[in-house]
């Protein structure tokens, strides 16, 4: 798996100023190093569901997703995976590493991570496409908790289910915080009907003067 | 009561207990032990059967009765608990009942948010019930890491009186989710006291056979073994399990026959795997293991085997006569001792020794501060240092592997204080040859002295191969006759007690000048006289050298790899000779040339005074940095490369202004405290803040992440800071950001909030209490230029 450097330097706020040598060695430096020290992991299971609009049931178990807008991204489809990933907790204590002794290379590998952690997710999600299109199914996009009305409280829920703790170390504090912090958890539906992929996330977020921001007014044609 | 348990017998544990629990019909998402409460027969039910099957012990259903995981869903642990021991032992009837305690479901400090203390109290609530219940045994399993199973068998063995077996969880590249490795897992559980070690769940049989040999090699208590059936694969939404009983049994035989004296199954084992495996051990006897006794100090991911090749122990975090580093300790200042750990780890030192002793500072609270901050950096096993008990203690406890205990001697006294705390941590202790006759002239009153220690340790239970000598070293300027002394000391105490050795070398050159000549020369003595491991400055080059020399003579460094990685270029590495300093100082910084800029200061301080060079260069090309920052000339990274540029430029001003005194004037515009409030992890954009903000003067007091409000009050108070920064990335972690505001506004009425993080904007941050919102680390900067100079807040 590559990390993308474009996402990197996008994740970094870079907006084509220019580059010396030695900030591209770094970011260099930072990517091979991360990729040295992730320890991929994800699991998942997939569930038929209920879908009532207000909120998503999982049948066979007792979770119920109270989201509208769940309901909505989901509703062409009978069946979704939950997943979770992680890069494993040795990026954190890394980074937490060079925070203390290279602040700027804390934050290139920072980045570098959560790149990687996107790809990450992007190589799940087509798992899961090719295991539903063999069942012919389609695949919607990546939904996580903290988006839209769904809770992020929902987070703990999903690492509880999948068990995420003891199969991928992956583990949520008090106040939903996912650690490690590179760890994305999230739904994606399975439908009979078109692919429902929405090209940029961005596209659905409020923050319209997000720095990370790839689409919508300022700079549409990137999308 | 609790049953006696022969661990000199098979014992066959039951086998999944979830896996059944689904079987009979349990959904995804429902909580396995509230089935204790409520429908009590089915887990009854579950135990007969493994009972049936022939287990020996069967496990209480209850992994997951902690305080975290049973929190909202309205179980009380107590009946949990209980519940599940008795319906356990109603089903045991004669057969043992294990209380089962697995992991928090929460990662430890200083990557999550639970710290030792904190899972210690959880795991002492399990115990406490479990005991009382009438458990006989109390394994603690699926550990991934470490550090919560050290405090898991603390709070067994403090709160009950049963034996205690602690299991880890393995990946397949052979490591635990936390970097923990088999041989460092026996190294630290095998000494904590308790009966039994191992591993489960996670893989199969067949992939875990590697580790289980691992382990037995060096194990000196009973191994357990419980491997999930198989390696999980999906079967469309179904986790399926593949090996067969027989496949399973026949697995259990060959680990048995290789030494495993405990059996039984995880994840997708059924009663049926448990009957195969009972069969298969009929007529075979318990099997005794070579041991290999090695001397070892851990960190959680890194084990350090002392002989063979010379190990070096750092010395550097010790004041003792080291004015920096006092101050460093009196200021709470740790970034400061990191870069000292830091520093030696990357100049080859295999342990650091920690010694945080001065007589200003309660030495046990920053004892433990040190440690926990230092092994969340720096990977590498710790030598305890101090000549208080009470801080060894707290220290040794709080210490996440098998850390080194300096020291014990030869008296009475000291022995009996000392051995207790050896014994109960499983440390490693270094033992030096004196005793209240001081230390002896010759090498064999040492010799005598060293031998009594390790005779007096072995009637605490702590062997040989856990004690380091140490000879002690005299200075030449001083006892010249008897240096010599200490180097036949060494190879007696080597010759007749075949134990690691220990010395502090530089000693030996106190008083006299050219320091690292004698000390050099005396290390190479030592060495060949049997010296396994120097506590020395790793940075001294010339030490450094000899050692690795050594490690080429003595044929440790096989094939002089090191060696010649180290040296192989030294010659072709042409000097940087070209030595004409760039004079432009507000480029270096614009550029960010964070390595060149101290030399370039240094040779500024030749002309200008500190203070100058602050103001008419340092500020300015900060200045231009950041408006280049604001108008999008450069990004992120850039600016952060500068303002450690800036920073390295500071640290040799304020060593010159700490040097010349006469400059009163310390670079000092105001005190802040800045933290990530409690429950949030996210610090980077913190310690953004917190480097531009030093980097304009300002005294900033970092109280690091997950910080309780009680925390920050106190330190606003204690250091009278008008201004505050706060910051927190989560919309859940904003709400800690108010509580802290409240209080903030109560305790300390005249101090500013500035509140900043990715889910704040201004009217966020107002609605919350805050004085300012601040966008970015920039806006923070010119919001404490309007605050501390005086500028009233709007």
């Amino acid at each position: 798996m590559n990390i993308d450097r474009k996402e990197v330097l996008r994740y970094l706020g870079y907006k084509n100023q220019s580059i010396d040598e030695v900030m591209e060695k770094l970011i260099d430096e930072a990517m091979i190093e991360i990729k040295e020290i992730m320890r991929r992991n994800y699991v998942y299971n997939i569930y038929d569901i209920e879908n009532q609009s207000e909120k998503v049931i999982l049948k066979n178990t007792n979770i119920i997703f109270q989201s509208k807008s769940l309901g909505e991204h989901l509703h062409n489809s009978d069946r979704c995976a939950l997943m979770a990933a992680t890069l494993g907790i040795e990026v954190d204590k890394r980074i937490q590493y060079y925070s203390r002794i290279n602040l700027t290379k804390a934050i290139v590998m920072d980045a570098c991570a959560t790149a990687a952690i996107e790809a990450l997710c992007d190589k799940v999600q087509e798992d899961m496409r090719e295991m539903a299109q063999r069942e012919g199914y389609n695949i919607t996009s990546r939904y996580s908790p903290g988006y839209g009305d769904l809770s992020i409280t929902n987070q703990k829920v999903i690492i509880e289910v999948l068990r995420a703790y003891t199969r991928i170390g992956l583990s949520v504090n008090n106040n939903y915080v996912m650690i490690p912090r590179k760890s994305v958890t999230a739904l994606i539906g399975f439908q009979r009907g078109e692919e429902n992929i929405v090209k940029c996330k961005c596209s659905r977020c409020e923050e319209k003067n997000c720095m990370y921001r790839k689409c919508g007014v300022a700079n549409e044609s990137e999308c | 009561m609790s049953r006696n348990v022969d661990f000199n017998k098979f014992l066959v544990f039951d086998g999944a207990m979830g896996t059944m629990l689904q079987a009979c019909g349990m959904k995804a998402g429902e909580l396995s032990e509230r089935y204790n409460i409520e429908k009590p027969e089915v887990i009854e039910k579950i135990h007969r059967a493994y009972i049936d099957a022939g287990a020996d012990v069967i496990t209480t259903n209850t992994f997951g009765a902690n305080r975290y995981k049973l929190n909202d869903t309205g179980l009380n642990l107590n009946d949990v608990i209980t519940r599940a021991v008795e319906v356990a032992t109603k089903a045991a009837k004669d057969k043992l009942v294990a209380l089962d305690v697995g992991p928090l479901g929460q990662l430890m400090e200083p990557y999550g948010s639970l710290s030792f203390e904190e899972a210690y109290e959880a795991f002492k609530e399990q115990v406490l019930a479990g005991a009382l219940a009438g458990a006989d045994i109390i394994i603690i399993e699926t550990m991934s890491d470490i550090y919560e199973a050290k405090a898991a068998i603390l709070a067994a063995r403090e709160n009950s009186n049963l034996p205690i077996i602690c299991t880890m969880t393995f990946q397949e590249d052979g490591r635990t989710l936390t970097g923990t490795d088999p041989l460092t897992m026996v190294n630290i559980l095998q000494n904590l006291g308790i009966a039994a070690l191992g591993i489960n769940c996670s893989l199969g049989p067949k992939e875990m056979m590697p580790l289980v040999h691992e382990v037995l090699k060096y194990s000196r208590i009973p191994v357990i073994v419980q491997p999930n059936a198989g390696l999980p694969k999906m079967a469309g939404s179904e986790t399926i399990f593949e090996i067969t009983p027989e496949m399973f049994a026949a697995y259990g035989r060959q680990m048995a026959e290789a030494g495993v004296r405990i059996l039984g199954g995880c994840c997708g084992t059924t009663p049926e795997h448990i009957r195969e495996l009972k069969n298969a051990l009929i007529g075979l006897k318990p099997v005794k293991t070579h041991i290999e006794r090695i001397t070892a100090a851990s960190s959680s991911t890194c084990t350090v085997t002392l002989g063979g090749e010379v190990k070096i122990i750092g010395e550097r975090i010790n004041p003792t006569g080291k004015k920096k580093l006092k101050e460093a300790l009196m200021k709470d200042d740790m970034d400061y001792i990191l870069r000292e750990a830091v520093d030696q780890k990357d100049n080859g030192a295999h342990i650091l020794d920690v010694n945080v002793g001065i007589p200003e500072m309660d030495e046990e609270t920053v004892m433990v501060r040190a440690i926990k901050e230092i092994q969340g950096i720096v990977n590498l096993p710790l030598q305890i240092d101090s000549v208080k008990p009470k801080v060894i203690e707290a220290g040794v406890r709080v210490c996440n592997g098998r850390p080194i205990i300096n020291s014990v001697n030869g008296e009475d006294k000291v022995m009996e204080t000392i051995f207790p705390i050896v014994k109960k941590y499983g440390c490693l202790v270094v033992a030096l040859t004196l005793d209240d006759g001081g230390i002896p002239k010759t090498a064999e009153e040492r010799l005598k002295i060293a031998e009594k220690i390790i005779k007096r340790a072995g009637e605490y239970g702590i062997p040989k191969e856990d004690i380091i000598v140490d000879c002690l070293v005299l200075t030449a300027s001083a006892q010249q006759k008897e240096v010599k002394e200490t180097i036949r000391a060494v190879r007696l105490v080597k010759e007749k007690l075949g134990v690691m050795t220990t010395l502090g070398v530089s000693n030996v050159s106190f008083g006299l000048p050219a320091r690292s000549l004698l000390n050099r020369t005396f290390l190479a003595a030592a060495l060949s006289a049997g010296l396994d491991a120097p506590i020395m400055n790793p940075m001294d080059a010339d030490m450094r050298d000899t050692v690795r020399a050594f490690n080429v003579l003595w044929n440790h460094d096989k094939d002089s790899k090191e060696y010649i990685n180290a040296y192989a270029d030294s010659k072709a590495k042409p000097e940087n000779n070209d030595n004409k300093t760039n004079k432009d100082l507000k480029k270096i910084i614009i550029d960010g040339l964070k390595e060149e800029v101290k030399e370039t200061v240094r040779e500024f301080l030749k002309e200008f005074k500190a203070l100058e060079i602050v103001d008419n260069y340092l500020i300015p090309a900060l200045d231009i940095v950041g408006e280049k920052y604001e108008k999008g000339e450069i990004f992120l990274p850039q600016l952060i490369l500068s303002a450690e540029t800036v920073k390295n430029a500071f640290e040799v001003i304020k060593e010159d202004i700490m040097k010349n005194s006469s400059h009163d004037r310390a670079i000092n515009k105001g005190n802040i405290v800045i933290a990530t409030v409690k429950g949030d992890i996210h610090d980077i954009g913190k310690n953004i803040a917190k480097i531009l903000l030093e980097n304009y003067g300002f005294q900033v007091y970092d109280l690091g992440k997950d910080v309780p409000t009680e925390k920050i009050v106190g330190k606003v108070k204690e250091v009278k800071a008008p201004l505050v920064g706060l910051s927190a990335l989560m919309t859940t972690t904003v709400q800690s950001m108010e509580e802290t505001i409240k209080a903030l506004k109560l305790h300390c009425p005249d101090c500013v909030v500035m509140a900043g993080g990715a889910v704040l904007n201004e009217n966020y941050a107002n609605m919350i209490g805050a004085d300012f919102y601040v966008k970015d680390a920039r806006d923070s900067v010119k919001v404490a230029e309007m605050v501390i100079n005086g500028v009233k807040k709007n």
